[in-house]
């Protein structure tokens, strides 16, 4: 993606709200960012008053507060952390492919998707990483780390299998992959066990063209005899595609029943996006699963 | 050429693509064709989408067979394969003469001939040989018969394809000749195949030798002839016109077996009238019948033909000798005398129209035309030129048939056979005497023996002034022995005088089938066609062709003098055929010609004589048993292209692309439905009889029953006040509907119109307008008189839509002194329900309905009042 891509992707993110991410998990790990956790921790804000405790370190003591009357009162500050939200997009071939002139590949899409996501983020002051890249992972925070985000995505790896986490990612992340996911439900349902297990809580957008939706409903090219192929396997004769379609389009619906079937097992939610759709409207799915719930 | 048993191929090298089949059926076995290859990152989904292996898509072994029988008919079809080659070809080597009698003879099994004529050519030309044409009879252009060719067999045959049999005998001796010329100047080995008529055309002096046309060609070369055997060649001569009937003869080249043939009589559209059986000896030459025909069919005959041979000589033409005589009627008024039932000509017109050809118009224009009889009743003839023409007309032979009437009473003419004195009548109001019946005819007159009916009476006449002779020119009396019919010879033809008039005013004699049969013998009587037969040229109208089918006169075809027409022997200046001055539409329809005359080869050319037996050393060929060779190339295409179209039908069969028939089922029902819907309103009206039994008026129905019930109600009154106040006697008034009903019966018809009236149907506007002209009167209602559009708006326009197709003579109003407004009363203003209106009736120019108005138009609605 070049600079255009990301400034792309910066003009989308313009039109929501700086996405607010509400972390429900606290960890030590967790750096401290710019909104609090509407709980006691350390931070610049003022969260509350408590009485002096045994125990309580000495220093702790507000003493201006406690002049007020006879009891001591420690004043506490409202815990701040910058919520990790990880990233991931799909790389492989089978996102590449053309399959009309008219609207973008699968890959194209879920990239500006996936700036658009990290530009909202870094706005609202969370810290954005890459996942599966081949560089040393590192998080992201500010405003200007966008092009940073965008530059890395080329470093994915063409594999199409899903990341693993690396041992410097927090716990208690986001995580957010984007891809295709026609692969098996056991490599999924396996990848996705990994990372719920480190543990992450995940949000799973899968982007299909239509052609791919439907079998290429209304498609002149996907009627009659037709042999379909890719990459290096034998392809497949469909004598009269017509015929098949109902089938194929029962199967898909098996097949997205199955992941949304693995994501609800752990937590996580299931987006499914067409690239003849408008990237907004995924956007705003995304920025309402990622948002306060 | 290859021949493998009876079939031989002309094109053997396309077979070669036979080996080529079972590539034919590799490539039907890759079907279906390679798919479209389209990338498909989801393929992991459409494995295993499909039942193992795609055995739908191999085409089944009997669809294949199919296409391989297709293709393999194709390929042999190609190869133009011909069942039965060889046919009867001349032996020898070198050049191949086909002779060929192309003349009248030929033409009853010209197909055969050219069968045989052509697989002898196929034959020559297999063998390598050229081949030479000598046609015998001349040609068209009337050239002399000459030898085409030595030339390729393909190029002799379009040629030989182009002969066709002429209305005329072969020129043996010319052909002869012809031969001789070839022969001095293309010498070589020839062998002649003579396809011969049978019959002899030489002069009948030098009959008996052998044919030299025959023998010349024997000396030249191997000849072989052939002969149509067991086929007599028939010829139809002119028949002999009888009373009643038509004498025909058939002669024939004798037969060692009992033959029959039969005789057409045909009109003019081609319909067969009548057949006469008429049995051949065994051994005979001849055969004779008669054609059983009443006159006014045989006036419908145009021609002769002997069933089942097409042959100029086996048809014969009827000409103006054998038909109908042309009857010319002159009335005294030429308005009136068609009405029925009282017109003057009416009862005549209707006399004769079976056995006569009626022609009408001014004397001048009737005398301009042949003409046998000429009828005028109550007509005087002035002095002058018009007296001149019918007196000479007279004396050429023409029969005068004169009516008396109250004109001729008043004003005689010489023209007449008797001096004329008085008028009288017999009975009636105010005379103790009673009509006259007619006495029985003397023996002398042409009436002679004619039934005379008891309910014949005169009632008046014109009487003879006596004289001498009257006696002698009296063919019919009356009871009391006055004179009624009489007649005086003028010239070559006679003058006959009905002492009565020609309508029923005088005498019921008209009525009576008498008339009928006294007309006819007058009929008889007349001498024929009167008229010129010179020496004027008659020009060629329509000429037959050698098979006896008339077409459009031949190029060659010259003009003949009438006269000579007896003596002309048909040939390529003239042809047998229609030949007669152009009359009126005589460039469209030679039917319509003035004056015509046919020219019959039968009449003209010797009776047919079996020719000598051939030459020795020539061997007879049968022709009847030589078979056509047949091309089955075109049928094997034909069943290629059946099969395939089935195999298209079998594809989309099995894709399930065929619609089922359910459609159709649905699309017959319905018409059956709307079929038996039709007839409702036939079966409502039972038949009413009786409405003839009595006077009485009608109304048209209309839709609305409150409205007939009021105008039943209405004429009802009517009916019972015309009762009691006069001699009428009127029964029940009925509605009718115009066009389904019988409306000769009413005297007047009222009509109302409401503003819903449907424009009435063809059927009914005839059925109006024969009511309107036989004296009805149709009296139109709207209604509305004086309300504007306020009680019965659209009913004008309703009667605008009513009478847009009736015949309503043109309108004026009701005068003052209008019959309608003083019949019985003074009625100023016509009342009825509303008054003051206009009324319309037909404008008092027409006198022909006794100056009736044939329909009075008006609002007042009188049926209500």
């Amino acid at each position: 993606m070049t600079t255009a891509a990301a400034l792309r992707a910066e003009a989308l993110a313009a039109r929501l709200p700086p996405l607010v991410v509400a972390a429900d998990r606290v960890a030590s790990t967790v750096v401290q960012g710019v909104h609090g956790r509407r709980r006691a921790g350390t931070g610049d804000a003022f969260w509350q008053f408590r009485p002096f405790l045994p125990g309580d370190q000495p220093t702790r003591v507000d003493w201006r507060q406690s002049a007020k009357s006879d009891r001591l009162f420690i004043r506490e500050t409202e815990w701040e952390a910058a919520q990790t939200v990880a990233l991931w997009s799909d790389a492989s071939l089978s996102m590449e492919h053309v399959f009309g002139r008219d609207r973008p590949t699968k890959r194209e899409r879920a990239d500006l998707l996936l700036a658009a996501l990290a530009s909202l983020l870094l706005r609202g002051g969370e810290r954005v990483r890459l996942m599966g890249g081949t560089g040393p992972s590192r998080s992201h925070a500010g405003r200007g780390a966008l092009p940073g985000v965008v530059r890395g995505l080329a470093s994915i790896g063409k594999s199409g299998a899903l990341p693993a986490p690396d041992p410097s990612l927090p716990r208690h992340a986001r995580i957010v992959l984007i891809g295709d996911f026609l692969a098996p439900l056991e490599e999924i349902n396996a990848a996705v066990a990994t990372l719920a297990g480190w543990p992450l809580q995940g949000h799973i957008v899968q982007v299909l063209d239509p052609d791919e939706a439907t079998l290429g409903e209304g498609n002149r090219a996907f009627s009659g005899r037709v042999r379909f192929e890719w990459g290096a396997t034998e392809g497949v004769l469909v004598p009269r595609v017509e015929s098949v379609r109902g089938e194929y389009q029962a199967r898909l619906a098996r097949h997205r029943e199955g992941l949304a079937g693995i994501a609800s097992a752990y937590g996580w939610t299931l987006l499914t996006h067409r690239t003849d759709q408008p990237p907004e409207s995924a956007l705003l799915a995304l920025w309402q699963a990622l948002g306060p719930q | 050429m290859l021949t493998l048993g009876p079939i031989a191929f002309a094109a053997p090298w396309l077979l070669l693509a036979l080996p080529a089949l079972p590539v034919l059926w590799w490539l039907l076995r890759v079907t279906p064709p390679a798919p479209k290859r389209v990338a498909f990152p989801a393929l992991r989904l459409l494995r295993d989408l499909l039942p193992p292996e795609e055995t739908p898509a191999r085409t089944p072994w009997w669809l294949l067979l199919l296409r391989l029988v297709a293709a393999a008919l194709v390929i042999v079809g190609l190869a133009r394969p011909i069942l039965g080659p060889g046919g009867t070809g001349a032996a020898g080597e070198g050049t191949l003469l086909l002779a060929i009698d192309d003349g009248w003879a030929a033409a009853a099994d010209w197909p055969v001939r050219m069968a045989a004529a052509t697989a002898a050519l196929e034959r020559a030309g297999r063998e390598g040989r050229r081949a030479a044409l000598l046609a015998t009879a001349p040609s068209e252009t009337n050239e002399p018969p000459r030898v085409i060719g030595p030339m390729p067999v393909e190029d002799l045959r379009a040629r030989l394809a182009a002969l066709r049999p002429k209305p005329w005998a072969p020129d043996h001796a010319a052909a002869l000749a012809a031969f001789q010329a070839w022969r001095a100047a293309t010498p070589g080995g020839i062998g002649s195949f003579l396809l011969s008529d049978g019959l002899e055309h030489a002069a009948p002096e030098s009959a008996g030798t052998a044919a030299p046309l025959a023998a010349a060609l024997a000396q030249a070369g191997p000849l072989s002839i052939g002969l149509a055997a067991g086929q007599p060649v028939r010829l139809l001569p002119p028949p002999t016109a009888e009373a009643d009937r038509l004498g025909v003869t058939v002669l024939q080249t004798a037969l060692p077996v009992a033959a029959e043939a039969g005789v057409l009589a045909r009109t003019a559209d081609g319909r067969t009238l009548a057949r006469a059986a008429i049995a051949i000896p065994a051994g005979a030459g001849r055969g004779e019948g008669t054609l059983e025909l009443p006159v006014e069919l045989r006036n419908q005959v145009v021609r002769l033909e002997i069933e089942g041979a097409a042959s100029a000589g086996a048809v014969v033409l009827l000409d103006e000798r054998y038909r109908r005589r042309p009857v010319g009627l002159l009335p005294a008024a030429e308005e009136s005398a068609d009405t029925p039932l009282i017109g003057d000509l009416f009862y005549i017109a209707r006399a004769l129209d079976p056995y006569a050809e009626i022609r009408r118009g001014r004397l001048d224009a009737l005398l301009s035309r042949p003409i046998a009889v000429l009828a005028l009743a109550d007509r005087t003839v002035p002095e002058g030129p018009e007296r001149e023409a019918l007196r000479r007309w007279v004396e050429q032979g023409g029969t005068l048939l004169r009516f008396a009437g109250p004109r001729l009473a008043e004003s005689p003419d010489p023209l007449l056979p008797v001096q004329l004195r008085a008028e009288r009548q017999l009975g009636g109001a105010l005379s103790w005497e009673q009509p006259q019946r007619l006495a029985s005819f003397p023996d002398t007159s042409p009436f002679a023996g004619l039934p005379v009916p008891a309910e014949v009476t005169i009632s008046r006449q014109v009487l003879a002034e006596p004289s001498p002779r009257l006696s002698d020119r009296t063919w019919a009396r009356l009871a009391d022995g006055t004179p009624l019919v009489t007649e005086a010879p003028l010239g070559k033809g006679r003058i006959v005088l009905f002492h009565i008039t020609a309508n029923a005013e005088w005498s019921d004699l008209p009525l009576s089938g008498l008339f009928v049969q006294m007309l006819r013998r007058i009929l008889a009587l007349s001498a024929g066609v009167q008229g010129a037969e010179g020496e004027a040229p008659l020009a060629p109208l329509e000429t037959l062709d050698g098979f006896g089918r008339l077409g459009a006169a031949s190029p060659a075809a010259a003009a003949l003098a009438a006269d000579r027409i007896d003596q002309t022997v048909p040939s390529p200046r003239h042809p047998p055929g229609w030949y007669g001055t152009a009359g009126r539409d005589a460039g469209t329809d030679p039917g319509q010609a003035a004056y015509r005359r046919a020219l019959n080869l039968g009449g003209a050319v010797a009776a047919p004589r079996a020719a000598p037996p051939p030459p020795a050393g020539a061997s007879v060929v049968a022709l009847a048993g030589v078979p056509a060779e047949r091309d089955l190339g075109p049928w094997l295409l034909a069943a290629a292209m059946g099969l395939l179209v089935a195999d298209l039908l079998i594809a989309l069969w099995l894709r399930g692309a065929i619609a089922r028939p359910a459609m159709a089922r649905r699309a017959a029902v319905v018409g059956l439905l709307v079929l038996m819907a039709t007839p409702a309103l036939a079966q409502t009206r039972a038949e009413e009889p009786g409405f003839a039994q009595a006077t009485r008026l009608a109304y048209v129905t209309t839709g609305d029953a409150a409205v007939n019930e009021t105008v039943r109600m209405g004429l009802v009154g009517l009916s019972d006040f015309m009762n009691r106040r006069t001699a009428a006697a009127l029964a029940d008034p009925v509605g009718v509907t115009p066009g389904i009903d019988d409306l000769s019966v009413f005297p007047l018809l009222y009509w109302v119109v409401l503003p819903d009236a449907p424009q009435p149907d063809a059927q009914a506007v005839a059925a109006l307008n024969a009511f309107m002209r036989n004296g009805g009167i149709i009296l139109f209602d709207t209604r509305d008189e004086g309300t504007g559009d306020g009680y019965s708006p659209g009913a004008k326009a309703a009667l605008r839509r009513i009478t847009r197709d009736l015949a309503i003579p043109p309108l004026a109003p009701v005068a003052e002194d209008h019959v309608l407004r003083r019949a019985f009363y003074l009625l100023p203003d016509l009342p009825g329900r509303f008054s003051g209106g206009q009324v319309w009736v037909a404008r008092d120019q027409d006198r022909a309905n006794d100056s009736v108005s044939p329909v009075i138009i008006g609002g007042h609605d009188w049926a209500s009042a």
